[in-house]
């Protein structure tokens, strides 16, 4: 998979929406790494929750392109626009819809889900603090901090997503899902066994400052 | 926004509402955009999709001469319709417009080219 071109946007893009970094990327590799088994799942519909500046459902796009449906979503605005313009600049044919996750996705619909969520380990307070202003069109620096801030264990809007998962995923849909050692994979892993889901640490990284890894997430139920 | 992605977009997420589907369309402002037609593609889309809401896109695109209201039998073998289906759907591109929700009213706008359907925290 191609790395998407970036250079259309600026620096003051970047004040508004996270910029792409070493989680991205690795999100991209661990895609890479499992073209194979995407290939052979043959999904309908791609859907990336959060997706910000769009480089990686731009990238998975442009690899599927005209075998599978592409959608991003982001709660901000400016990401939205960004994820828009990704697409156009490489070429990739996908659409930017701005909702909170996948709510305004009909129920078990998508075949493959990405998400980069929030992970920094946060107090719950700057959160709370920081309300997003959805009347807003013009978002302000605080909304950045939803691209980053995770609140306790960097896990409050992981663990929506993760509630809401049965209800998202088709029938033989998969999750690739980013997480911190803070987040403790293991506990997550954990309880969504309970959910009837196989969750298994499919990419590992070290990076200065952080450890990260890709989740893997798939039905029990779906033959894989 | 493309037609295909309307087929997938839905209000349920507000309180109280049951299906919120298929949301109402409103199109203000669309361009065309050319894009490769593969048919192998739209014969296995088409089960994930709902045909009132195909059927629904097209009536407001204006393509009713060209989308039945029912959906044939055999749809694969007709390449014909197959490729009406294919420009309806994915080079059809909603720039500005609004969606409602069939059960509250709700309105969602799209603006240069995405719908806004995120919700207040008061209405979820």
């Amino acid at each position: 998979m191609e790395t998407p071109y970036t250079d259309h946007l600026s620096p003051e893009d970047f004040e508004h929406v996270y910029e792409p970094a070493e989680d991205s990327f690795l999100l991209l590799d661990a895609l890479e790494k499992d073209l194979e088994y995407l290939d052979r799942l043959q999904p309908r519909l791609c859907v990336e929750l959060g997706s910000g500046s769009g480089v990686i459902i731009t990238a998975l796009a442009k690899k599927l392109a005209g075998f599978s449906m592409c959608l991003a979503t982001d709660i901000n605005p400016k990401a939205c626009n960004a994820t828009r313009r990704t697409a156009t600049r490489n070429g990739a044919r996908l659409d930017s819809i701005r909702c909170s996750l996948a709510d305004a996705l009909r129920p078990r619909s998508v075949d493959v889900l990405l998400f980069n969520p929030p992970y920094v380990v946060t107090s719950d307070e700057e959160l709370q603090t920081h309300q997003f202003d959805s009347h807003s069109e013009s978002s302000t620096d605080r909304n950045l901090v939803f691209s980053w801030a995770g609140g306790q264990d960097g896990r409050r809007v992981t663990d929506i997503l993760l509630k809401q998962l049965d209800d998202i995923l088709s029938p033989r849909g998969v999750l690739y899902l980013l997480l911190l050692r803070e987040n403790k994979p293991e506990e997550i892993i954990k309880y969504l066994e309970g959910l009837q889901f196989r969750a298994v640490k499919f990419m590992e990284r070290r990076i200065p400052g952080e450890h990260l890894c890709i989740l893997k997430v798939t039905r029990c139920s779906a033959s894989s | 926004m493309k037609l295909s992605t309307y087929n997938f977009l839905t209000s349920m997420a507000i309180k109280g509402v049951k299906v919120g589907f298929p949301l109402k369309l409103t199109i203000s402002k669309k361009e065309v955009v050319e894009s490769e037609f593969n048919p192998t593609f739209m014969e296995r889309i088409l089960p994930k999709l709902d045909w009132s809401a195909v059927y629904g896109a097209a009536q407001v695109a204006e393509l009713t001469e060209d989308i039945p209201a029912v959906q044939p039998e055999n749809i694969g073998e007709n390449e014909l319709l197959l490729q009406k289906l294919h420009h309806l759907l994915f080079e059809i591109d909603v720039l500005e417009g609004q969606l409602e929700c069939p059960e509250t009213g709700r309105v969602f706008p799209i603006t240069d080219g995405i719908p806004n359907m995120l919700l207040n925290e008061d209405e979820v």
